[in-house]
């Protein structure tokens, strides 16, 4: 192990155009080491700074286990694949893109529901009447269970769901869903309204630290001159 | 404080031996039921919390399933497979392993995998009797394997059942307030709700559609609401039909018109969990809250006393039987009495045993009807490092 901080970013998609836009704007441009299909890399003009290319929710495991020392990634993925969340990283600024919400979204027809509180005094009939549990589709279980949790609503079952998650609903798949929306115009499109209390998490990119890492006197003193560079 | 060496396993096994030997004697047949388990059964009985403890896994063929968290419902399990009408009296005991995730970090007192013992008694309709049986058996099968200073922790659903019974206000409310029971913060912010002006409960409605329900005629309702919907462009999706969306309106009108439960109600129902006390004292101090108020809980409260004198003719001294209203347990399928067997070395956060009645179980596991059961569990590895003079 040298003593260069590893940052790691998005390697595909609108996350990592968008993240090499943002570093690039501070001063921070990426450059792909090796072959262009390579996943590392290095910051121009920065000694010290190893860049590893990883996907988006990858990079929450990199820093949970000490992999990297940095990370830019949505809030949404830390939250959700990082249980302990505050005692393994840091979220050390918001970077201003990657905006989405996670929502918990029922269908429009449901006329008599506007809150979650109005969702845990409908189940016990909802139970009743089908012989089940509110089937509840979403690829965020952890921030789900702990938000419903917050919120006293337990009767219901997650239904893993890891792609069209808005069309669950209407598929009969699910009866409602915990997802990210920018717009909420796909969840319009689908049927489905957020529920009034029903934001979960207002989400961003972020620029992250590992608690979990041997911060080495170089490495920190790359991180402060990556952080001042973002904020100014 | 697994056992990973041939030693403390030993020991384990001896005190594992002592404790069913109790149980066996006293008429309960040792049974061994299936470490993996299918994790639907589980979820849908104890619901999503669950998850978050338990280790569920996909196999390779793509079968949902779990490490069992605790032996309570696999008995269940084992019981219906053979009687599937669960119509037979059954006492059941076992020793074996059960694995539960510890989101606060592992520690000694809180392993991820750990061994309990335990009984449970199915279909014993003499419900107080079976309740001290199965209090007494534990409590004999602990001082068995060693354990001398120790406390019970009890309380009782019914109690609070009955209180909110007692005081006038709609059935829905009494539903939504023993399901916050577990969970303070909710618990309050619903008390708090009640009290407030329960036309809020109509906010964000559509009004002029509400104006139109009439409780007393469904389907008159149910087709204003059908052309509600479709004037609105609101298509009918998901598995709740018109009907349900329509109940769930009228409920919440109801709701609205209903007056709002007063505040000194909502003292009393404060006041009563939080009571705390010797199980006698405490059962005068609820006698006396009742009578201030004219509150009639009177045939729950004899029920309460004559279980306390069935745990003494058991035994058991009642200056060591503590109650607590709020304590319930945190695991959902628990309908009445709850127990802990609790130790001054290791504290109320990690008791050495615990049970209590869950009449529902047997149903939501497949039984047609409820079915009454009473058990318990002891977690064999805490009781012995207390018994080994370790604490912790």
């Amino acid at each position: 192990m040298t003593d260069n901080l590893i940052l790691a970013v998005p390697s595909k998609g609108r996350l990592m155009e968008q993240t090499a836009a943002a570093l690039a704007k501070a001063g921070l441009a990426l450059r792909k080491t090796g072959s262009e299909r390579g996943y590392r890399g290095e910051i121009e003009g920065l000694e010290g700074v190893e860049v590893a290319f990883v996907s988006s929710s990858e990079i929450a495991h990199y820093l949970k286990s000490g992999q990297a020392h940095l990370g830019i990634t949505g809030e949404d993925l830390i939250r959700e694949h990082i249980v302990d969340a505050d005692e393994r990283v840091e979220l050390l600024a918001p970077l201003g893109f990657g905006h989405a919400d996670v929502v918990v979204a029922v269908p429009r027809c449901w006329i008599d529901i506007r809150s979650m509180a109005s969702l845990q005094a409908m189940a016990p009939a909802f139970r009743r009447a089908h012989e089940r549990r509110l089937r509840v589709a979403t690829k965020y279980t952890n921030l789900t269970r702990k938000f419903f949790q917050s919120k006293g609503v337990s009767d219901y079952r997650i239904v893993e769901s890891l792609g069209a998650t808005e069309g669950t609903p209407a598929s009969g798949a699910a009866d409602l869903i915990v997802d990210i929306t920018t717009t909420g115009a796909t969840l319009e499109a689908n049927g489905l309204k957020v529920l009034d209390d029903g934001v979960i998490l207002r989400s961003e990119a972020n620029l992250v630290a590992s608690r979990r890492v041997d911060w080495s006197p170089a490495a920190r003193a790359a991180r402060h001159h990556i952080l001042a560079q973002l904020r100014s | 404080m697994v056992a990973e060496t041939a030693r403390e396993f030993e020991a384990l096994e001896a005190q594992a031996q002592r404790l069913m030997g109790v149980f066996t004697k006293a008429g309960y047949e040792a049974v061994a039921p299936a470490i993996i388990q299918p994790a639907d059964v589980f979820l849908d009985v104890v619901g999503e919390s669950l998850r978050a403890r338990t280790y569920v896994f996909t196999d390779p063929g793509g079968g949902e399933l779990c490490l069992r968290p605790d032996l309570t419902v696999p008995t269940c399990r084992l019981h219906l497979e053979r009687h599937p009408d669960a119509d037979v009296k059954a006492r059941y005991c076992y020793n074996g392993p059960a694995f539960r995730f510890q989101p606060a970090g592992v520690s000694a007192a809180h392993p991820r995998e750990f061994r309990q013992a335990g009984i449970e008694l199915f279909g014993e309709t003499r419900r107080e009797q079976a309740e001290a049986e199965v209090v007494g058996l534990t409590l004999e099968a602990v001082r068995a394997a060693g354990l001398e200073r120790w406390g019970l922790r009890i309380g009782d659903l019914g109690l609070f059942q009955a209180l909110l019974d007692a005081i006038d206000m709609p059935d829905r409310w009494r539903g939504r307030l023993r399901h916050q029971l577990w969970r303070p913060d909710a618990f309050r912010e619903e008390l708090f709700r009640l009290i407030r002006d329960p036309a809020a409960a109509l906010l964000d409605l559509p009004a002029d559609l509400v104006a139109t329900l009439d409780p007393a005629d469904p389907a008159s309702s149910e087709a204003e609401v059908g052309r509600y919907l479709e004037a609105h462009g609101l298509e009918l999706i998901g598995a709740r039909s018109v009907s349900e969306i329509t109940q769930g309106l009228l409920a919440a009108a109801a709701d609205a018109a209903a007056e709002p439960l007063s505040p000194s109600a909502a003292e009393l129902i404060e006041t009563y969990v939080n009571v705390k006390a010797p199980a006698r004292a405490a059962g005068a101090r609820l006698a006396d809250l009742m009578s201030e108020r004219e509150i009639d809980i009177e045939s729950a409260l004899d029920i309460y006393h004559e279980r306390l004198q069935h745990l003494v003719d058991a035994g058991i001294d009642p200056a060591l039987i503590e109650f607590s209203a709020e304590f319930g347990r945190n695991l959902e399928y628990y309908t009445g009495f709850v127990f802990e067997i609790v130790v001054p070395e290791l504290g109320t956060g990690s008791p050495v045993a615990g049970g209590g009645r869950y009449d529902g179980l047997l149903k939501a596991v497949g039984a047609r009807e409820a079915v009454p059961a009473v058990g318990s569990a002891i977690h064999t590895e805490r009781l012995l490092s207390v018994v080994n003079g370790g604490g912790e």
